[in-house]
Parts: C-alpha cells; structure tokens; sequence
C-alpha cells in the first residue's frame, strides 16, 4: 500500500510538470536532433537520386553498414520488447519503470530498422514487391512479414498499457490531454472490469509477443544470415540464437541508459535498486553472449575450412581487427563487466550509465563484425578481396535516419503518457 | 467495336443456352451420379480455357469415376510431361583444353555489354604444387544455373527464378536489388549494377544495351532498369532464342567450351558429362551446377 502512495504522489509530480511548457533541455535536445536530421536528410536525398552508388558497397561486399545498422535496431526493438515482457507477463513489477517506454522504444527502432533496409535496397520504390511476391523460401520475405505484424502487435500493447494514463490524461487541458481526446473513445472510463480486461490483453498481447520476438523477429533476422551455405562463418545453427542473445544485452542496455540520462535531465529521482538490478541482468546477459561466440568460433577455427578461417582473420587479424578487439571485446565486454562487478563501481549510477552505453556501442560493434568480415573475403580464393569501410555518405544518411528515430521518440514522450507510472503493475502482481 | 462483339457474343451464349437440354434433368434420367456429371463438366470447361490443369482434372476425378463406373470406365492422366519436352541447357568446360586466355570474359563482356565492375564470366588463375613443379589452373565462371539454386531461394520477391530451360532467370523488373541473392550465391556469379558506363571511354556505350532474358531495354539510362538491380550471366538467353551458342562457347579459343541439351542422353554435353572426368564446382552445398567441369 505504501508503494501504491509513492507511485500516486510521483504521478501528480511528473503531471504539474506537464502542464508547464517543455523544458528549455528539451528544446535545446529537438533542435540538435533536427539539426542532425536535416544534414543526414540532405545525404539521404542524395542517395536516392545517385543510388547505392554513394557507397562504399560492392559485388564482393554487397552489404554494409546499412545492413549492420539494421539487424542493431532490430536488437534493440527485440531486447526492449523482451525486456517489458518480463513486466507485464511475469509481473516482475520492479521494472515497471521503463514498461511503457520499452515499448515505445521497440516501435521506434522497428521503424528505424526498416528505414536502414530501405535506404539498402537498390530499388527502394519497389519495397512492396517483398510483400506482393511473397517468396516463401525466402527468410528475407518471412521477416518483412513478420516485422509488420510485430510493429502491429507492439502498437496495440502500448495503447493498452497507456490507456488509463490516457482516459486520465484525456480530462486535462494540456498537449497530452488533446492528443489523448483524439485517441480514446469517448465513454472510456477506468473500473476495476477494465483494468481487468486491459490486465488480460496485456499478457496475452505479450505472450504471443515472446515467440514473435524471438522466434519471428530477430531469430528471424539471424536465420537471414545462418541459411546463407555460401557464407561458412554464418551457416551455423547457433547464430540465430547468439543474434536473440545478444538483443537481450543490447536492448537492456539501451533502455537502462535512457532511464538514467532522462531521470538526470528532468531532476528526478534515480531508482537505484533497479538500476543495479538491471545492470546486473544485462551483464549477465552479455556473458552468456560471450559464452555462445567463443563456441562459434572456436568451432569454426577448429574446422580449418579455408574460407571460415579467413573470414575469423578478417575480423580477428586484420588491419580492421580493432574493431573486433577494440569495440566488440574491450569497450563491449571488458569493461562494463568490470564496471557491474567491481565493488567500488558496481553501486555507481555514473559508471553503470557508462557501462551501459558502451554495452550498446560494443553491440554496434558486433553487428559490423557479423555483417563485413565474411563479405568481404571471397567465395573463391582466386577472386578478388572486398574493401569495404563506410563512405563519409553512409555514415550521414545513417546519422540522419538515427536522428529521425530520437526525434519522433522525443516527440512520442512528449505526446503521450509514456512516462507517467500507472498503477498497472501493482495490481497484476498481487 | 471490341465492346459490341462482346455484347453480341453474350447473347449468343443465352441463345445457345436455351436451346441446349437442361443438364440436370437429363443427367437426372441417366443411372449415373449427377452432381458429379455436372462437376466434370463444369472442369472440362476450366481445362479447354486453360484454367486448370489436365493432371489435375484426372487427379479430382479418377477416384470418383472408378466408383461410379468401375475400373473399365476410368482412365489413367495422360503422360503430358514428355521426356522431350525441349532442351534443359548445360555447359561443359574442359579445363585440360582451357589456356586462361579470357577471350570468354572478354566476349561476353562484348556480348552482354556489362558495365565496369561487371563481368559475367570469369577466369580464375591459380598456381598448384611448389616450384618448380608448378602447373596453372584456369578455371572459368560463369554462373552455374543450378538446379537447386541458392539464390532463388532466398529471393524475397521471386524475381531470380529456374526456368524451364534450365536457366536461372532475373527478373530486373521486379528485382528490388536487397542484394541477399548475392551474398547467398556460393560461386561469386552475380553482381549489382551500380549504374556506372563505359560512356567516357567508349563513345555510344549507353545508346545499346543487350536484350537480357530476351528483353530489349533500348539505351542504359541513369535510373533505368536494370540499374539498381542485380545481373548475371544467362547462358545468352537471347542468342539461344536465335539458335545461336552462348559467346563465350562460340568464341573459346582452345575449343574447351561445349554447349547442348543434358537432357538428351545422346548430345555431346550429356556424354561428357558422364566422362570420369567430369565434376562440378562445391557440390557439396547441393545446388547442383548445370556447368560441368572436366579435370
Ligand atoms: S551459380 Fe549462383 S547465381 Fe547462378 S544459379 Fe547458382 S546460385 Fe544462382
Ligand atoms: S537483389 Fe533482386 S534478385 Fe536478388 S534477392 Fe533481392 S530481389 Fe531477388
């Protein structure tokens, strides 16, 4: 009951906040992020009159960066997606904080994604024919499916776990208030039948939501890459898994540091408990990670199949093996593990901040290390070696579709009831 | 006038139609099922249009015709699907006679007028043993046309697909160049065309483009199809259409190409395919090649 009151007495605090006008931080945070978004929009433009010719792509290496980009964002949406699962179907009400903003962060980087595959493709305005030509052999096509379905299924979870929040929101003259009139029926009401009802479709929602995460969307993205026989590096059977693991990290990671960087803007009050808790979880996750790539590596090594163990020196032994060893292994994994389990850290909001953000650096990381290094070593020896580093336009056109994934998050926060803690979670414990 | 006729044949169809017997009824006075005179009948017509197959005519119905009228009255689907029912196209390279001159390459670069980066056919060099007992292989590439082709597998729109042929088809036009069946091939055979031209160094390279798939594009233009898409060879779909060999089989110097149907036991191509000698690139991924290598 006690916890009931501080949650109430938060809900009417973060409310007197709304009604002000945002905050001069946020100004200054949306015109930085429009700022971004107009250079990047500018290279974006670019690349759709030049096509895939502004990049560093070629025969060899036909993905890169964009397709690195991609299957990180797809991590990210799957990892938060699991994440709020863990709150509204197992009821684990300690991390009933980021709930809602895991789910809106799930959308926001599915849309993300899918940007990055469209920005990709050499034909963007024929997108649809993945749909229209459904190739059932095709893990690409299954996955163009499932991401919509997922993006619906997310939409309709954040609308139920925002709805109290809404038909509250609903009754007040602020911006929230009239965006939540335009998107609540009129005779919505709260009762204890509703929040029984909303209770329910929330962990049915989620329920199907685990398999389609896992399974559908970002198991789904691994397969794109372990079916590939042509590639020996990806043609193993643990590789959609480490992909579903290594979404986990990513996306606990991500929500853990918005959590803490927002609550620092806005002046609130960090939940220590379940910062620890959940960097806890994240590292946990990320040994497991480790644990599955030495074994994929290892065996791969093991193998002594020519083209397995160059596309391993590519990423381990080459010129480009900072990324491997710098990014991935030194700034991803060495480093916040020390962080969480160093005594002298492992209570520091400040340095497990750090290390959840490095975490996520480390994955961007990690999605190049899939994506380049077996790309760029030949499928015959005697064919010529791929080249393959970002041109200065790749990297634009990726900051602007960044920058248009922050701005319609900032936007959705501003707009609805995303942040306001309900009493939702409570009561499904109990 | 398309509409008039139109019209007219409408109300034929209603004379004819009154004039006929009522089906029903008459099938009614025969002994025999009626719903299933009327069902065969019905599908006949589909059949005759081209709307359904005659297998699976004979498929719906045989069980019910042997009920009806025993096993006298029904009768086997006719063997359509004959043996030769045209060519499935392979190619064998005899690497014994191949001198790695890339007078392939570079006809079919001629032939298919690929742009820079582009090359349809390739001839991999390779120096085997320890000097001084070396000896070079020359091992040309084009693509395999695989009769379980990776690439069409995983094409999400099914604009890479088998044909009848043998041959593995692109369809530039609904190609959205995601590039995976790129990645996905394991013999390097395909490439995206960036839309760069030899324009500067040749004048007029833009004005004529090959007629891929037997497709005439007219000239390459920045944006046209089949820039922004994925290329590769096609065994000359368009000289074959002419009756003529692929350019690279026409040109080899070392005589080292052969060209035919591997489905006619008796042309060239099947008997050496069937030589000891014979042997395909990577079987063991099981795409099985239609371009076969003699050692
Ligand atoms: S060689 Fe490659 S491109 Fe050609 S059919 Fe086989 S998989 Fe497809
Ligand atoms: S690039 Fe074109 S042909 Fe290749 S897989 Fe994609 S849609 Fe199919």
């Amino acid at each position: 009951m006690s916890n009931l009151a501080v949650d109430l007495k938060q809900k009417t605090t973060s409310k007197t906040k709304i009604n002000l006008e945002v905050s001069k931080a946020f100004k200054i945070w949306i015109s930085a992020l429009t700022i971004a978004f107009l250079i990047g929009g500018y290279f974006i433009v670019e690349r759709f009159i030049t096509g895939l010719a502004a990049t560093n792509l070629s025969s060899i290496t036909p993905w890169g960066a964009w397709i690195a980009f991609y299957i990180f964002f797809v991590g990210l949406s799957a990892g938060s997606f699991l994440l709020s699962t863990l709150i509204y179907v197992f009821g684990m009400e300690e991390y009933e904080r980021v709930g809602k903003a895991a789910l809106f962060t799930a959308i926001v980087c599915m849309i993300v994604a899918l940007t990055f595959v469209l920005m990709d493709l050499g034909r963007p305005e024929r997108l649809l024919n993945a749909i229209i030509f459904w190739n059932v052999t095709s893990p690409l096509a299954w996955e163009v499916h499932f991401y919509m379905v997922y993006i619906g299924l997310l939409t309709a979870e954040l609308y139920i776990a925002m709805r109290e929040d809404l038909v509250r929101a609903a009754k007040m003259n602020t911006l929230k208030g009239f965006v939540a009139r335009l998107i609540t029926f009129k005779n919505a009401t709260i009762n204890a039948a509703t929040k029984k009802r909303d209770h329910m479709w929330m962990k049915i929602l989620g329920t199907i939501g685990i398999p389609l995460a896992i399974l559908g969307v970002h198991g789904g993205t691994g397969t794109i890459f372990a079916v590939v026989k042509a590639r020996p590096a990806w043609n193993t059977a643990l590789f959609p898994i480490i992909f579903v693991v290594s979404a986990m990290v990513s996306g606990t990671a991500l929500l853990l540091a918005m959590y803490i960087i927002k609550k620092k803007v806005q002046k609130q009050p960090i939940d220590q408990g379940m910062v620890v808790s959940l960097s806890k979880m994240m590292v946990g996750f990320l040994i497991i990670d480790l644990g599955l790539q030495f074994y994929e590596y290892l065996i791969g090594w093991y193998g002594l199949e020519a083209e397995h163990l160059d596309s391993l020196a590519t990423m381990m032994a080459s010129e480009k093996a900072w990324s491997f060893w710098g990014v991935q292994m030194f700034l991803g994994a060495v480093v916040p593990i020390t962080i969480v389990f160093w005594k002298k850290t492992s209570q520091n909001i400040n340095a497990l901040l750090a290390a959840a953000v490095l975490i996520v650096i480390g994955i961007i990381g990690v999605r190049f290390n899939i994506v380049v290094p077996p790309l760029v070593v030949p499928v015959f020896h005697e064919l010529p070696w791929g080249n393959y580093a970002p041109t200065i336009k790749e990297w634009m056109v990726s900051v602007g579709v960044v920058a248009m994934g922050l701005l319609i998050y900032s936007f959705g926060e501003l707009l609805l009831p995303i942040e306001e803690t309900s009493d939702e979670v409570s009561h499904n414990g109990k | 006038m398309g509409l008039f006729s139109n019209e007219k044949k409408v109300d034929y169809d209603k004379i004819v139609d009154k004039m006929l017997p009522d089906a029903r009824k008459e099938l009614d006075e025969s002994q025999y099922d009626t719903e299933l005179g009327l069902n065969m009948a019905r599908d006949a017509r589909k059949v005759i249009s081209g709307k359904l197959k005659i297998e699976d005519f004979h498929k719906v119905y045989s069980s019910s015709l042997t009920k009806e009228f025993g096993n006298y009255y029904a009768s086997e689907t006719p063997d359509t699907k004959k043996k030769s029912d045209g060519p499935k196209w392979a190619m064998v390279i005899d690497l014994k006679k191949c001198v790695g001159c890339d007078t392939c390459t570079v006809s079919c670069k001629a032939e298919n007028r690929t742009p820079p980066g582009i090359s349809y056919n390739v001839v991999m060099e390779s120096l085997e043993g320890e000097f001084p007992n070396i000896k070079a292989v020359n091992l040309p590439r084009p693509c395999m046309q695989c009769d379980k082709p990776a690439c069409a597998q995983v094409c999400p729109t099914r604009a890479t697909y088998k044909m009848e042929n043998g041959i593995v088809a692109i369809d530039n036009d609904r190609c959205i160049g995601c590039r995976y069946c790129i990645v996905a091939c394991p013999y390097g055979a395909r490439s995206f065309d960036f839309g760069d031209s030899y324009e500067q160094e040749m004048v007029g390279y833009n004005d004529v483009t090959s007629p891929e798939y037997g497709k005439e594009r007219g000239n390459r233009e920045k944006g046209k199809t089949p820039i922004g898409t994925v290329r590769k060879c096609s065994f000359c779909f368009h000289r074959l259409q002419r009756g003529e060999e692929p350019a690279c089989v026409e040109t080899c110097i070392g005589d080292a190409r052969f060209f035919g149907d591997i489905s006619d036991p008796n042309s060239v191509v099947s008997k050496l395919a069937a030589s000891p000698r014979a042997f395909r690139l990577k079987e063991e991924l099981g795409t099985h090649p239609n371009v076969i290598y003699l050692r």
